[in-house]
């Protein structure tokens, strides 16, 4: 998800955020991986087709696994919106192409 | 920001949150010991095959000299290469594939998973036949951790190849 988050930053998600409305296109949500019970993924909402399916994408296209891996999401996966996001408030790594 | 980073860093603390994961492997499920295998026996058949090679005496001429030295070069260089892919299928198993629970179920599984490691460093540093052997040995071992973990049963025989070590196969069809 760089540069949004990355690792170690915290979130905080809103639980209730699609009580009232569907997750849309943009939104930073969390959602349960559709193959590895118990783990969270931290996406951000690509489409919303009709079939009530979600495609899901990372911000870091090129290194990201997403929903083109694992497909289509269920509504029921995605527990809720990213509400607030804290960085780590540290240095940016060092990259070869930051160096030269 | 960094202050709510610190105070959801100490609330974190005291009740831990979940990780969220940006990244996700593709869980292809396709794992196979028979990769880092094959990258043993072929380690084992650079070393037999620098072995095998004429050294150029006191006497070569200039041309001699350089066959042996282009030889050589291929022979170390696949070596190298065969080392680093054992390494790396070792860790792509234990990395990807192994669970906690297996794991538990054979608690060998960590330290053969770093004996393979060190056995494929000495294999790609040295020209040791009897480190590329561990090297086969110690991935054969985590084999049939492999193969038992699916519940497939496992026999052990002589390889097809030139080298002709001793290697696990699963019993499949």
């Amino acid at each position: 998800m760089s540069p949004t988050l990355d690792p170690g930053d915290y979130v905080i998600v809103n639980t209730w955020a699609y009580r009232r409305r569907e997750p849309a296109i943009g939104d930073l949500v969390v959602l349960r991986h559709p193959q590895y019970e118990g783990r969270f993924l931290c996406k951000r909402i690509a489409a919303v087709p009709e079939s009530g399916l979600y495609s899901v994408r990372g911000d870091n296209e090129s290194v990201s696994l997403d929903g083109r891996s694992f497909g289509p999401i269920p509504r029921p996966l995605i527990i809720g919106r990213v509400w607030l996001s804290a960085k780590a408030g540290r240095r940016r790594a060092r990259t070869p192409e930051s160096l030269s | 920001m960094a202050l709510l980073h610190s105070f959801l860093k100490m609330l974190d603390r005291v009740s831990p949150a979940k990780a969220a994961y940006a990244h996700c492997d593709i869980p292809c499920g396709i794992y196979d010991p028979h990769h880092a295998q094959l990258a043993a026996h072929t380690v084992i058949r650079m070393i037999d095959l620098i072995g095998q090679l004429e050294k150029p005496g006191p006497s070569a001429t200039p041309e001699q000299r350089q066959e042996y030295m282009a030889k050589l070069s291929r022979y170390v260089l696949v070596k190298e290469q065969h080392a680093e892919i054992y390494k790396s299928e070792i860790r792509i198993l234990w990395g990807d594939y192994f669970k906690p629970e297996h794991a538990q179920q054979f608690p060998q599984l960590h330290d053969l998973v770093w004996k393979s490691l060190k056995a494929g460093s000495k294999g790609r540093q040295e020209i040791n036949l009897l480190a590329a052997e561990d090297m086969l040995k110690q991935v054969n071992e985590i084999a049939t951790i492999f193969w038992k973990t699916k519940g497939v049963p496992t026999h052990s025989a002589k390889a097809p190849y030139p080298t002709g070590r001793e290697t696990v196969y699963p019993n499949i069809g």
